[in-house]
């Protein structure tokens, strides 16, 4: 078990779908052939050297379809795996910052961070000129009560979350979200996009110092400040830290966040101590590549998510080096990764953005044109189909990014999806599949025909027999694959109703 | 255990052909069956980005209190003020509207004037809409229930409209990952199973105040949009590609994985909605015009042209036959722009929040008059109930209102007892980030303490048990589990009776 388990034909195309788009038949003969573990497999997708590719486009239309186009072409799935992760965790969005500039140059620098230092990734995520914009930094000012909202969101979304494993808050909702709004005041972007800090509009301690009016108290987080808390928040004991320990201004910001990186909660039942950011970033990378799979957590107790979360916290030793890298590796090589192959309970709904990149790859579909159509059917562009199935990347519904899992099913959304598999089965021309390279046109039994597509889709073997023989009763008796009318027919018809399956929207 | 749909069409021996050619779900047995909260609408309206509260009923004068004297000084006139002020002498447009008098303070309250439904297409008597929200008041069909909150209130939109939805503040893990609406269409009481459809959101996700996973909520922004893809050029294909693919989600909808589950569920539910909903839509067109094209239209809002999908969905099954395969009785909609941190407006009709009072206001009295012209009982089998995820600031900024906690909720509807439920909280003591607090009393007298806020669930529970018919221990074990902490400040004690003061309840007999 682990890192060292030899990696099967399926484990291999699991590994290669999960981390990336599609699994790559020459990269699975070749693991299989050199007789890779899925260490060795891990070692080789998380070794990719970031690409600097930044999606332009002068609005945002255009700025979406040309990252979807790079997903399809992109060397490293799994640096775009990654992109789109720490897009959805730093949710940004375009219909506030309304600058495409400012999108694509964050798009880029989560790009070439995304599998860097944590700290290093939410230090510059701090004063990213759209994340200033989108949750108002650069409309953070000393004169007025301080702007909440990206105090709240570092702590709330970014880093530590509201409650930690044990049901226990993290931070108070009122005290610490303040004062880490004011440690933010004064932020800016120049011209040229740096980040600009202004002594005159940051909120220095002694400012509002024993001014009764407006006594905002030294600038301390996570003391004891709600009853239910007499020890504070993170470790830190009742008296809480300070952050301007190291200086006010500049430094300011970057010891706020590692303070937060220092935050700590403890186990109840065995006093056991655990980084908390740790522990989140690896339940939401685990749950975003494998699972989640896991019974609600009980708060009382040990139970199985914890153990797995803890495991590969301590495996890559993320809690100290903050390295995702080695993060990342050790989730692609832990047996939880590769549950979903023998439980179905443990299946993850695919993103939309991955059912469309990855079946393009799967069938060798291409977009058309500059408007990044899809062939088939009405000729709509990637922007509309994703839309209708509820992922417009780089306009994410809120701060808090999309809703996973059960809640990318809706009929409005299956309904998007099924138009889409439709329209790419049964193109022709420009951009459409080549059957000949998908299937063996000499084969003419039904079955053998469906357990072809179903095997390229890799769903055939989470089938049972009686969805095994729907798909044979579709085709209603042997084809001939060579003739092009019955081709057009039944194959294109199975391709269409295999990529509608319920058992193709989950990996 | 319940009948599901597809076991009574088996165990009746009718065909799949009977049911799609005569419509077998508007057969009495069917109904009793599938319906146990027989011909009633409930739909839930959100007004997403947290609506002012206090410029949607505000106090007209102090009464035995300072309520206006607080709401003043808060709430300035002059550039950038939003101060609404009482209404002058006669029927003026712009000033509050009187709905009457709060329980506690004894001061006069006031509706926003928005709320006649003012708006570009609809000016005067015989516009679709006219008289708005305040007219159906006056009608006697509106209660507005002041001040109602949770506890420990939060200040983030999605954190606090979760905790709405899920009417789970304290994030009890026994009911989370569902919403409230969604407990009460998966309770066993109800029997919905499978891919049964008794509630349609009027958006493209589920609504999280629906999400459960007994049964199917379809989310459907148009009707006339909601077609299964079918590969033209082999139209003839086309029957064996429906069989396999209702029969493969009939498999996932057996699945033991409830991811599966629901995916063969939702697909279902999507499948035979495909065949109904363009039905649907091309039957209310056809059939009322007069309140398609001079109604909706004519209002022009996003509140409408939802409220219209809604109409026509209740349309089908009021009408029967041939389209009556829609049993959708629970409904959701939302309206943005709601986040008024700037330049909401005051009096003005071309004011922000003038502006969404008013498409409310119009759209849903023109809904009301819809409903009745369908059938003159309709509206009484009707309820609509509006919430916001919080209240905004008592004091105002330079020209709008930041994030607060209590505001009012209205519950809408023939059967509706109108008139105001509920204490108007306190504005003139607001805790240190300036927001009126959360105040319980023990159990027996919900007046024990002045200024005492409403839970928002004893509302979702006097609907739950008032009007949709559910035992009250049923709501409190199942739907609406109480709080544990102490009385004073958590909701220790459920009321699922709300009443005016003087003793009226929230629903008539």
């Amino acid at each position: 078990m682990g890192e060292s388990t030899l990696l099967d034909r399926a484990q291999a195309r699991h590994l290669l779908r999960r981390s990336g788009f599609g699994a790559d038949e020459r990269v699975v003969t070749r693991w299989l052939a050199q007789g890779f573990t899925r260490g060795d497999g891990a070692d080789e997708l998380v070794a990719f050297k970031p690409n600097a590719f930044k999606p332009a486009g002068n609005d945002q239309f255009r700025q979406h379809n040309n990252w979807l186009k790079y997903m399809l072409k992109a060397k490293s799935g799994l640096n775009e795996k990654l992109t789109l992760f720490w897009h959805d965790h730093f949710a940004t969005a375009f219909s506030k910052v309304f600058d495409t500039k400012l999108m694509g140059k964050q798009n880029q620098f989560i790009r070439k961070n995304c599998k860097g230092s944590m700290l290093a990734l939410v230090k510059g995520i701090n004063t990213d000129p759209a994340m200033m914009e989108f949750l108002d930094t650069v409309r953070n000012h000393k004169l007025e009560r301080p702007n909440e909202n990206y105090g709240r969101e570092l702590q709330e979304l970014f880093t530590l979350g509201v409650f930690d494993l044990n049901g226990k808050r993290n931070y108070s909702d009122q005290h610490d979200v303040f004062q880490v709004a004011r440690a933010f005041t004064g932020w800016d972007y120049g011209r040229s996009y740096k980040p600009e800090f202004h002594d005159y509009d940051h909120d220095f301690t002694d400012e509002f110092d024993g001014d009764p009016e407006e006594d905002r108290g030294p600038k301390v987080i996570y003391k004891a400040s709600l009853p239910d808390y007499p020890n504070g928040f993170g470790g830190y004991g009742a008296g809480g830290v300070s952050y301007i320990d190291q200086g006010e201004g500049a430094i300011e910001i970057d010891r706020v966040t590692e303070i937060i990186f220092g935050h700590t909660h403890v186990d109840p039942w065995d006093s056991s101590v655990h980084n908390t950011v740790a522990r989140r970033t690896a339940r939401r990378l685990l749950e975003y590549f494998a699972h989640d799979g896991f019974a609600n957590v009980d708060p009382t107790g040990p139970s199985a998510l914890r153990t797995v979360i803890d495991e590969v916290i301590s495996n890559s030793s993320f809690a100290t080096t903050w390295s995702i890298q080695d993060l990342v590796r050790e989730i692609l090589v832990h047996d939880e990764f590769y549950a979903s192959l023998s439980d179905p309970t443990k299946k993850s709904v695919k993103w939309p953005t991955d059912f469309v990149v990855s079946t393009m790859k799967t069938l060798g579909v291409k977009f058309l044109g500059s408007q990044a159509v899809v062939p088939g059917g009405p000729y709509m562009s990637v922007f509309t189909h994703l839309e209708n199935m509820g992922q417009t990347v780089f306009d994410p519904p809120s701060v808090f990014g999309w809703d996973w899992e059960a809640a990318w099913i809706s009929s409005q959304t299956l309904l998007a999806r099924y138009l889409f598999a439709e329209n790419v089965a049964s193109a022709e021309g420009a951009g459409a599949l080549n059957p000949g390279k998908l299937v063996d046109l000499a084969l003419t039994d039904p079955g053998d025909i469906v357990d072809a597509v179903t095997d390229l889709a890799g769903i055939k073997d989470d089938l049972s027999t009686n969805e095994r023989n729907a798909f044979i009763s579709y085709l209603g008796g042997p084809v001939n694959l060579e003739d092009y009318q019955e081709r057009r027919r039944k194959l294109y018809g199975l391709i269409g109703l295999v990529l509608q399956s319920p058992a193709y929207q989950v990996h | 255990m319940a009948i599901t749909r597809r076991q009574f069409i088996t165990r009746t021996g009718l065909t799949a052909g009977t049911v799609l050619g005569t419509g077998v779900f508007g057969h009495p047995l069917v109904r009793r069956a599938m319906a146990a909260t027989s011909n009633k609408y409930t739909i839930v309206l959100f007004l997403d980005g947290g609506n002012d509260g206090l410029n949607t009923i505000s106090p007209i004068d102090n009464g035995s209190g300072t309520l206006r004297t607080d709401y003043q000084a808060a709430r300035r006139t002059g550039g950038g003020g939003i101060r609404l002020n009482p209404p002058a002498n006669g029927g003026d447009l712009t000033n509050l509207l009187p709905i009457g008098t709060d329980p506690n303070t004894g001061a006069q309250i006031g509706m926003h004037p928005g709320f006649r439904g003012i708006l570009d297409g609809v000016q005067g008597p015989g516009d679709p809409g006219f008289g708005g929200l305040y007219q159906l008041f006056l009608d006697g069909h509106v209660a507005v229930v002041q001040g109602c909150g949770y506890p420990d209130y939060n200040l983030s939109h999605e954190e606090s409209r979760k905790i709405w939805q899920t009417a789970n503040p304290l994030y009890s893990g026994a009911i989370a990952g569902t919403g409230w609406v969604g407990r009460f269409l998966a309770h066993p009481s109800q029997g919905y199973t499978g891919s049964d459809i008794p509630a349609i959101n009027i958006q493209d996700s589920i609504a999280a105040e629906f999400r459960q996973f007994t049964t199917s909520v379809v989310a459907a922004t148009r009707l006339e949009d909601f077609t299964f893809p079918i590969d033209d050029p082999f139209a003839d294909d086309e029957q064996a590609k429906r069989d396999a693919f209702t029969a493969l989600y009939g498999f996932a909808s057996g699945s033991g994985a409830l991811k599966l589950k629901l995916i063969g569920d939702s697909g279902t539910a999507t499948y035979d909605s495909t065949t109904l909903f363009p039905t649907a839509n091309t039957a209310y067109e056809n059939e009322r015009p007069a309140f398609y094209r001079n109604g909706y239209d004519q209002i022009d809002r996003s509140v409408a042209r939802d409220l219209r999908e809604i109409a026509k969905v209740i349309y089908a099954q009021e009408k029967g036959t041939p389209i009556s395969g829609i049993m959708a009785r629970y409904f959701q909609l939302s309206n943005g722009g709601y986040d008024t941190h700037s330049d909401q407006g005051s009096n003005q009709t071309d004011g922000q929040h003038f502006g969404l009072h008013a498409e409310v206001g119009a759209s849903l009295k023109h809904f009301f008059d819809d409903l009745g012209n369908i059938d003159a009982g309709l509206p009484a089998r009707t309820v609509v109930l509006i919430y916001s995820e919080f209240s905004r600031r008592i004091e105002q900024n330079d020209n709008g209102t930041d994030h607060g906690s209590q505001g009012p909720m209205f519950v809408i509807g023939g059967k509706v007892r109108g008139g105001i439920y509920g204490q108007h909280p306190n504005i003139g003591d607001t805790d240190d980030q300036g927001n009126t607090k959360y105040l319980q009393s023990g159990p027996g007298d919900p007046y024990l303490v002045d200024y005492r806020s409403t839970d928002f669930r004893d509302v979702y529970g006097t609907i739950l048990t008032k009007w949709l018919g559910m035992d009250p221990p049923v709501v409190s074990a199942d739907i609406l589990p109480i709080d544990s902490g102490s009385a004073s400040d958590f909701w220790t004690f459920a009321n699922f009776d709300l009443k005016r003061s003087d003793g009226g309840t929230l629903f008539l007999p």
